[in-house]
């Protein structure tokens, strides 16, 4: 058969593939449709898609794909489709703040438990009604065991005339939230009033504390030894220590207080079954295990089974667990702006 | 006529969509935004007021963060004009066979973008980097410079961003002019700095203004290096416009803040155009 295709029956094919194409795809979608992740990028984004998408979804022929960003972003976004019937993501990972001030906002869906059946082994500490907790790691106190001599036991331990003085004690300016809070715990403050710590760090100014403008800045001043005992998070404290920065990790007696990374789902998600599947895997003990090698910070379900010495490095032991603190979300959403403000004009000036 | 008023028409009609779509339309929403209400917790709450504007103007922090830049932007662009000038003069005066390369040579720098090249100079000022490296080399008693997080790092470190387009700003104007009204001058008796300050200097003007314009507005809204290089107690206005709404998601004041910025900016670019124009137009 030698039949010419000329121009106008192309483009009428065309024109006809692309209105079938366009009929059929958002039922095909519905059916197996991917599952939207709004998360940051680089190794997370990496560690999600090598431990949850490819060994325990795509098999199932989930097919996932990522809406990379920060999580303010994701936030603006949320908001800015509060209103749409459907949004652009079926899973968005926040801070701890961040899923409660979204959830405040209602965009987040109330999780249905029964769908996610290893949410059961999950820390009791760690639960909320909107949201699954993903990795973890508790406040500690960093500092280089060469240097300071004797082992620090409270946040009050950086408050140091003579190395602060000598510029040995250092904070970091995105940590503006987390150093507020430290200080008011050692002032008589608490997780529901931070003010008293305000005045607490002015001391440590005028005694001569150093900033640093991000955390990556802090791990170069402990590994040149210019700074010599900070604020951290457990999980930075290990990897920094792995990376072979001469740190020790000092718990305060005030208490750990925690930062949860967490995943939800969107109101208005497309693709909701395919969602509580993805935190379903994610709870998985092979991620979990994982995401605690690779990144340091604690699994938070009781079914992860973490080698022992791993659990013993990023984790802490049975007492300290009991005292775990949760920051006061609601505190820090009607807060937090005018802390930040405080750090900018007064604290940093 | 009519006909070429038609084509004209078509042909500007293309930029013009663009620029009504991705720069106007955006703006007015912008502007739409600072108008609104920040409200801890819930965000950007819809209002109409202007407390965005009175807060800017009431609060020292902000009057001394737009004082900072515009003491950045107009120190960088002096220092980049007395050392562009002389650079640009002699790459239009030249007629070495290696001008193509001399000028390659200063456009070299653009290749490399704004934040690598911050993150050099990072490498360079740190209090172990090259540069108090070679201090210890040269005077092994002096304790370590500080330059990492200081106001001197910025200036450095936006001076090496600028200069290369205050160097080829000028140099294409320079070319224009012609040699002979300068000869004429020497001939005449004026010394050297007599002919180029009556003569190449004021045929410049146009060159100079636009290269000075060039300059100050990518000072005034430089980011990456400021952030990367001034740290965290230097503050310029593009890194606390993003700071409002990437940290704080405070859109309606980074909102303000942004409109503040470019305001100030246009009218002190309209009032060097209108001075300069004043002062050289006879």
């Amino acid at each position: 058969m030698d039949r010419k295709l000329t121009r106008r029956q192309f483009n009428a094919a065309l024109g006809a593939g692309v209105a079938l194409g366009s009929l059929g795809l958002p039922w095909a979608r519905a059916a197996t449709g991917p599952v939207v992740v709004g998360t940051w990028g680089g190794d997370y984004q990496n560690l999600l898609q090598k431990h949850i998408a490819e060994p325990l979804l795509v098999p199932k022929g989930v097919e996932v794909i990522y809406d990379t960003a920060n999580d303010t972003t994701r936030k603006t976004k949320l908001m800015a489709e509060k209103r749409l019937p459907r949004g652009s993501m079926d899973i968005v990972a926040l801070t701890g703040s961040g899923a409660y001030e979204m959830w405040k906002n209602g965009t987040l869906e109330e999780l249905d438990a029964a769908k996610i059946p290893n949410l059961k082994y999950v820390q009791p500490k760690l639960k909320t009604k909107y949201s699954v907790p993903h990795i973890y790691t508790g406040r500690v106190i960093l500092y280089n065991p060469a240097k300071v001599k004797t082992k620090p036991t409270s946040y009050a331990d950086l408050w140091n005339p003579e190395l602060a003085a000598a510029g040995r004690i250092g904070v970091i300016d995105i940590q503006y939230q987390t150093t507020i809070e430290s200080a008011a715990l050692i002032n008589g403050g608490s997780l529901s009033n931070y003010e008293p710590g305000k005045a607490k760090l002015l001391e440590l100014k005028k005694m001569g504390v150093k900033i640093y403008p991000t955390n990556e800045a802090m791990a170069q001043a402990l590994k040149t030894e210019e700074c010599w005992m900070c604020i951290m998070w457990k999980a930075r404290g290990v990897m920094w220590q792995n990376a072979g920065i001469p740190i020790e990790i000092a718990n305060p007696k005030e208490g750990i207080v925690l930062y949860v990374s967490e995943m939800a789902i969107p109101k208005n998600a497309k693709n909701k079954d395919g969602a509580y599947e993805y935190l379903n895997a994610m709870l998985e003990p092979q991620p979990q295990q994982a995401f605690a090698k690779a990144m340091g910070y604690n699994a938070p379900g009781s079914n992860a089974g973490l080698p022992a010495d791993l659990a013993a490095r990023i984790g802490f032991d049975k007492a300290t667990e009991e005292r775990y603190m949760s920051q006061d979300q609601e505190y820090l959403a009607q807060n937090d702006p005018q802390l930040q403000e405080w750090w900018n004009k007064v604290f940093k000036t | 006529m009519s006909q070429r008023r038609g084509a004209a028409v078509a042909l500007m009609l293309p930029a013009s969509v663009l620029v009504l779509v991705f720069l106007a339309l955006p703006l007015l929403l912008l502007f739409r935004y600072s108008l609104n209400r920040f409200v801890p917790g819930q965000f950007m709450v819809e209002a109409l007021t202007v407390e965005n504007y009175v807060k800017f103007v009431t609060d020292p922090y902000y009057s001394a963060v737009l004082k900072t830049t515009l003491m950045m932007a107009s120190g960088v662009t002096f220092t980049c004009l007395v050392a562009g000038f002389p650079a640009a003069l002699y790459l239009a005066r030249t007629t070495t066979r290696f001008k193509a390369m001399l000028i390659l040579a200063v456009i070299l720098p653009l290749f490399v973008g704004n934040a690598v090249r911050a993150a050099g100079w990072m490498v360079a000022f740190g209090q172990k980097g090259i540069f108090n490296y070679l201090v210890e080399l040269l005077l092994p008693t002096a304790t370590p410079l500080t330059i990492m997080y200081t106001p001197v790092a910025v200036f450095v470190g936006i001076i090496s961003v600028n200069l290369p387009f205050v160097v080829l700003t000028l140099q294409s104007v320079l070319e224009g002019i012609d040699r002979s009204s300068e000869e004429a001058a020497l001939s005449l008796g004026a010394t050297p700095f007599e002919a180029w300050r009556l003569v190449t200097l004021p045929l410049a003007i146009p060159g100079v203004l636009a290269a000075a314009v060039l300059c100050f507005i990518l000072t005034m809204n430089a980011y990456a290096t400021p952030v990367l290089l001034g740290g965290p107690r230097f503050q310029m206005m593009a890194p606390v416009v993003a700071n409002e709404v990437l940290n704080q998601n405070n859109w309606p004041f980074g909102a303000a803040l942004s409109f503040v910025l470019m305001v100030v900016t246009l009218a002190l670019t309209a009032t060097a155009n209108w001075v300069v124009a004043r002062r050289y137009s006879h």
